[in-house]
């Protein structure tokens, strides 16, 4: 595309006054070679059609010098090919400037420093331009828009329902000989409506005969996958008959040190007698998504030795006694314990939720229904009711026969013919002991995920999910932001193995991650990212002749987007990509890159950047800020007049893990005297919107202190940090902070070189 | 503690008011908002479990239970919808039923089914009375004007004791000794098991004139200045009622001990002593200012009882209107009696008069089973408290 430019700059919003327009237009016109103009109120009916005019004269690619890009981007788009950049004057320059405190006279130079800042981001502005494309989408050649949903229990049969419902064809797979799953064994469910007090019929037998009944949906039973492989859109399913081993079951991963022993005949070959994880199965199925509904299995509650599961007869579970309770009557006094910890521990039984309270208190219901005098003991830490359940509750108490008392459950024996609880820290303010014929253990749900890699992926990173340890098992991409996504792109879990949760929490969550499937099917479709960059159409590239294989974008990419040949040479699977560009980051090389985000470009804006020499007052320090957390916070710091240093130099980036290091050599080479990644958090409570982006980027910033100090400069200029965006309080104190530090150290001394 | 939830105590108390019980997840609001709960061991919280849990034999010796005075404050708070006031008042009932002597006659007296038989067996006895002491007439209206009510059983001239004295202390004074005995019989066997449940050693006691002194008296005094009564928040109307009631009882007392001593001694010596006192007599005057605030009491706590069944749907009972009725019952016969003997009717005098004895032998008879035995089980809970914290129950 020829290009032609034109730079706009806003007087509104404060801006003019703080700036001299005509002096600012002229750094563009002299500097960067581009024709600006100004107009008071560039977001208006007026402004646009000012800007409009011109486009219609030829423009196609605009620098706007006005708000955060956050903003306005309705009013500053200008429809498909054209290309627009913003300059953020407003929060970023003009509302960050540090006022004097009260008393104190401004510096002297204050205006200077502002219109000097003004002019950076203003040729930043202009250097992003020249080096942004227009990016074209990439199409899979033939998309299938089949829904592969694994598991037939409660959760699967509704997400295939929804997902028939909504138009696409499913392949339903159920490992046992028949559709239901857990549900299957169960007496009554939870009340799905007003006033919530009245257990309601099981409707499991009901939604399998709808399903069997739908001809856009095709169910295997007695069948597992074996293995997946492709991309969104694009996956090939291989299938085999349940408990069977084949030679397409997906492979583990081995790594590049494991094939070295495996190659000298010192370690077993893991993979042995199957094919490799980049062979295509020409029987395989093609589906364009899979929803993840393998359930869960019923803790297992041994390991508590006081409550004597296991040991003495009629200590039970909650699954256990859910399914004596359909077989036939259950026995007249039944205690049940919620927590095992007796005192030392008030915490419920693990992978417990909210669940194990309300299934307390449903069998307890079932004590009462099955016996004339029936009494049911409810002994609990927690009491979990959310929303609605609240009032199921309620009318649970009101029960003659059911006796609720928080307090630790210490032990359980043998009395009799019968059973002794004993329970300390009663809310009957003494210890107390219940006589009972059967103990009903509180067990959790543990995901199938925790024992099993479930998804069987053929990919690169293998066959499972990533970090599953930092989540108790459970495959979460991001259980908060993210709902039903998992770390692989085009995988939706939900039901069981998503969350412990109750029947009609499952009915919600698989309907959920149906319309993820779908949305991926069709975001696939149009050659746009999902969730979060949800619409965007660029995609990496990479440059791959001079590639050499060192295998860092395959190992480091949150999502296994890459798998690779014999020599590692990557192979790019773009619907599989969420465009956080860390491979971008991780790239030695540098031969990845977007079309309107690659290492030249913004390492062009680096170099655009003035840096002026022997001048204390005109330190230069460039800040790479996360588009998702960060940059919004330093807006609203912005917006608070929080006042930021005139010396430093924010550029948005995707995310931290695209940060090259070759921006930050870039950088203190140019003569800048420090920089730093202001980015999410990372560790277990994660705000990462690529999941890993953030914790890879801050490795990267340790290796690079090293490299530093052989070059003989301070470690200490370089800094990663970390941010909520809800903390925009704390961004003047991190920024002039670090500021701060830097002017004490003093200008690079490579400044001028 | 091996607890065995007693459910049929659980219902009993749901039908006794208690309907509500059941709703408590012990947030311990009521605890908090109750003026009259201490540090210590507050209420209702832990009644609320117990009661929950169907644990009577806590419940009936928990002291707690009769110092609550039915403020309403904790029911007007719980954010639960349960009423732990009516629950405490239900677990009260059902402590002097299980408390009374003898147990058939407490129970006749716990529910409006023995009703019938309650109001039955005073009017055979009174009856019969009247039947056997041949002075079964309704008078002329002169003789009404002379004597009153005071031949109703006759006379006759053994100038000693009175025919008429005869046959009512026949019937009252075995009501009344009952009825006493009972209740002492109920507040002894509850101030053991009381001991019992706070552990305290029956070996270390105080004199009878310190236990007067140090416990009784300050309890008495307690009561009849109200104090607590006065520190209720959502039903403090409820003293206005009380309180002229409590004293109307208290000038009936007096004047009915003055009237036994005046007929019955003085009148041997001064046999015109005998005969209704004159309107200017302070003793008549005091009677029939007794009656009024007797009949404003009751009034008001009949109007309270209503607004608290409407406004906060507490359940209405038997246990709180049969003393309701009870007392309107005497008040209204006896000051109806009176203006009848003014307006010489006797036939509807002696009718009325019937039934004034009627409704007050029901009261002597039934104290310790119905809401009046409060004033004999709450004084034992004020005097119990207080030396629950005196040094004889420390020292073990």
């Amino acid at each position: 595309m020829d290009k032609k430019y034109c730079a706009y700059i806003c007087a509104g919003c404060g801006i003019g006054d703080a700036l001299d327009l005509e002096a600012l237009a002229g750094v563009v016109t002299g500097e960067m070679s581009m024709e600006c103009k100004t107009h008071e109120c560039l977001c208006g009916v007026a402004g646009r059609a000012f800007i409009e005019a011109d486009i219609k004269e030829g423009v196609n690619t605009v620098v706007v010098g006005a708000c955060s890009p956050r903003v306005m981007t309705n009013e500053f788009n200008f429809g498909e090919g054209k290309i627009t950049v913003r300059a953020n004057l407003r929060e970023q320059v003009v509302w960050a400037e540090v006022k004097p405190a009260e008393g104190e006279e401004p510096h002297a130079e204050a205006a200077e420093f502002l219109a000097e800042t003004a002019a950076d981001y203003m040729r930043m502005a202009c250097s992003r331009a020249k080096k942004t494309e227009l990016p074209a989408p990439f199409k899979l050649e033939v998309i299938n828009k089949t829904i592969l949903v694994m598991g037939g229990g409660l959760a699967g049969l509704t997400a295939a329902k929804e997902s028939a419902a909504a138009g696409y064809d499913v392949i339903l797979v159920e490992k046992e000989d028949q559709l239901g799953g857990k549900a299957l064994g169960w007496r009554k469910s939870f009340p799905t409506k007003a006033p919530w007090t009245d257990l309601e019929e099981n409707p499991i037998q009901a939604l399998i005969a709808e399903v069997e009944a739908n001809p856009k949906i095709t169910i295997k039973t007695g069948i597992e996958v074996a293995r997946i492989t492709g991309a969104p859109g694009d996956f090939g399913v291989s299938f085999k008959a349940a408990n069977s081993k084949t030679e397409w079951d997906a492979p583990a991963k081995v790594t590049v040190d494991e094939q070295d022993l495996i190659n000298k005949g010192e370690k077993e070959d893991p993979n042995a007698g199957l094919k490799k994880y980049t062979s295509i199965n020409p029987d395989a199925t093609k589906v364009g998504s899979v929803v993840l509904a393998t359930g869960w299995k019923p803790a297992d509650v041994s390991q508590f030795e006081h409550l004597g599961h296991g040991v003495l007869p009629n200590v039970v579970t909650n699954a256990e006694f859910e399914k004596l309770s359909k077989a036939g009557k259950v026995p007249a006094k039944v205690a049940f314990v919620q927590s095992p910890g007796g005192k030392d521990n008030d915490k419920d039984f693990p992978y417990c939720n909210s669940v194990t309270s309300m299934v307390a208190l449903k069998q307890a219901q079932y004590v009462c229904e099955d016996n004339a005098d029936g009494q049911a003991f409810i002994l609990y830490q927690h009491m979990r009711t959310p929303g609605s359940m609240e009032l199921f509750y309620k009318n649970v108490q009101t029960n003659d026969g059911i006796f609720l008392t928080k307090g630790s459950v210490t032990k359980v024996e043998e009395n009799g013919g019968g059973l002794r609880v004993a329970v300390e820290d009663t809310l009957l303010g003494e210890d107390i002991t219940i006589d009972v014929d059967m103990v009903v253990l509180a067990a959790g749900m543990e995901p199938m995920t925790l024992h099993e890699k479930s998804i069987n992926l053929a990919y690169r990173q293998g066959p499972g999910f990533n970090d599953l340890d930092l989540f108790d098992g459970y495959a979460d991409s991001h259980f908060i932001c993210f709902p039903y996504e998992t770390r692989r792109t085009g995988v939706y879990a939900c039901g069981g193995v998503r969350k412990a949760e109750t029947m009609e929490e499952a009915v919600d969550d698989a309907t959920g991650a149906a319309l993820k499937a779908i949305q991926c099917i069709e975001s696939s479709d149009r050659g746009v990212s999902v969730h979060p960059r949800s619409g965007d159409s660029t995609y990496p590239e990479f440059f791959m002749q001079r590639c050499t294989q060192c295998k860092r974008c395959t190992e480091e990419c949150p999502f296994g987007a890459l798998d690779d040949d014999e020599k590692g040479t990557p192979l790019p699977n773009p619907t599989r990509c969420r465009r956080c560009g860390t491979c971008m980051g991780a790239c030695p090389e540098r031969i990845i890159g977007f079309k309107d985000y690659n290492i030249d470009l913004i390492g062009s804006m680096i170099k655009s950047v003035e840096v002026p020499e022997d001048d204390e007052d005109r330190l230069r320090i460039i800040v790479f800020v996360c588009e998702n957390d960060a940059y919004p916070a330093i807006d609203m710091a912005g917006m608070k007049r929080l006042g930021l240093n005139h010396m430093v130099r924010f550029i948005p980036v995707r995310c931290l893990g695209s940060v090259n290091m070759a921006w930050i050599r870039d950088a203190l080479s140019a003569g800048m005297d420090g920089a730093m990644l202001l980015g999410c958090t990372y560790g277990d409570d994660y705000q990462c919107h690529f999941v890993k982006g953030s914790e890879i980027a801050n490795k990267r910033m340790e290796n690079i202190g090293d490299t530093l100090s052989t070059l003989g400069l301070e470690p200490e200029r370089c800094a990663a940090n970390q941010i909520a965006i809800t903390d925009y309080d704390k961004i003047p104190h991190i920024i002039n902070d670090f500021v701060e530090e830097i002017v004490e150290m003093g200008p690079n001394p490579f400044k001028g070189f | 503690m091996n607890v065995q939830p007693d459910l049929d105590f659980i219902r009993t108390l749901k039908e006794a008011g208690g309907d509500t019980l059941k709703k408590c997840y012990q947030c311990a609001t009521c605890s908090v908002m109750c003026p009259l709960s201490k540090d210590g061991k507050p209420f209702p919280r832990k009644e609320m479990i117990w009661a929950g849990w169907g644990m009577k034999d806590k419940l009936v010796t928990d002291p707690d239970v009769f110092l609550c005075h039915h403020c309403g404050d904790c029911t007007a708070n719980c954010p639960r919808g349960a009423k732990p006031g009516d629950v405490l008042s239900a677990i009260r009932s059902y402590a002097y039923t299980f408390y009374g002597w003898p147990q058939p006659l407490a129970k006749l007296a716990s529910s409006a089914k023995g009703l019938p038989m309650m109001i039955g067996i005073p009017v055979v006895v009174i009856f019969f009375m009247w039947l056997i002491s041949g002075g079964m007439h309704i008078p002329n209206k002169e003789f009404f004007a002379e004597h009153g009510y005071q031949q109703f059983f006759g006379h006759w001239d053994f100038k000693w004791y009175a025919k008429n004295i005869f046959f009512i202390v026949a019937f009252m004074v075995p009501s009344l000794g009952l009825g006493l005995f009972s209740g002492i019989m109920g507040i002894s066997k509850m101030w053991k098991a009381m001991s019992e449940q706070a552990d305290m050693n029956p070996q270390y006691r105080p004199s009878v004139g310190q236990f007067v002194t140090d416990f009784i008296w300050p309890s008495l005094v307690e009561i009849i200045k109200h104090s607590r009564f006065n520190e209720c928040g959502t039903h403090l109307n409820r003293v206005r009622g009380h309180l002229p009631l409590m004293l109307a009882f208290i000038g009936l007392f007096i004047v009915t001990c003055w009237s036994l001593l005046k007929n019955d001694v003085l009148g041997l010596i001064w046999p015109s002593l005998h005969g209704p006192l004159p309107l200017t007599d302070p003793f008549k005057l005091l009677a029939n200012v007794s009656a009024i605030a007797l009949i404003f009491g009751i009034a008001v706590l009949w109007s309270n009882r209503k607004k608290m069944e409407t406004e906060m749907s507490a359940q209405a009972t038997f246990y709180d209107w049969f003393l309701i009725w009870e007392i309107t019952a005497v008040g209204v016969t006896g000051i109806a009696a009176e203006l009848l003997r003014w307006a010489g009717m006797p036939v509807l005098g002696y009718i009325v008069y019937f039934l004034h004895l009627v409704s007050v032998m029901m009261l002597f008879l039934y104290l310790p089973y119905t809401k009046l035995a409060h004033l004999l089980y709450r004084t034992t809970a004020y005097t119990f408290e207080k030396y629950r914290e005196s040094i004889f129950a420390q020292n073990k």
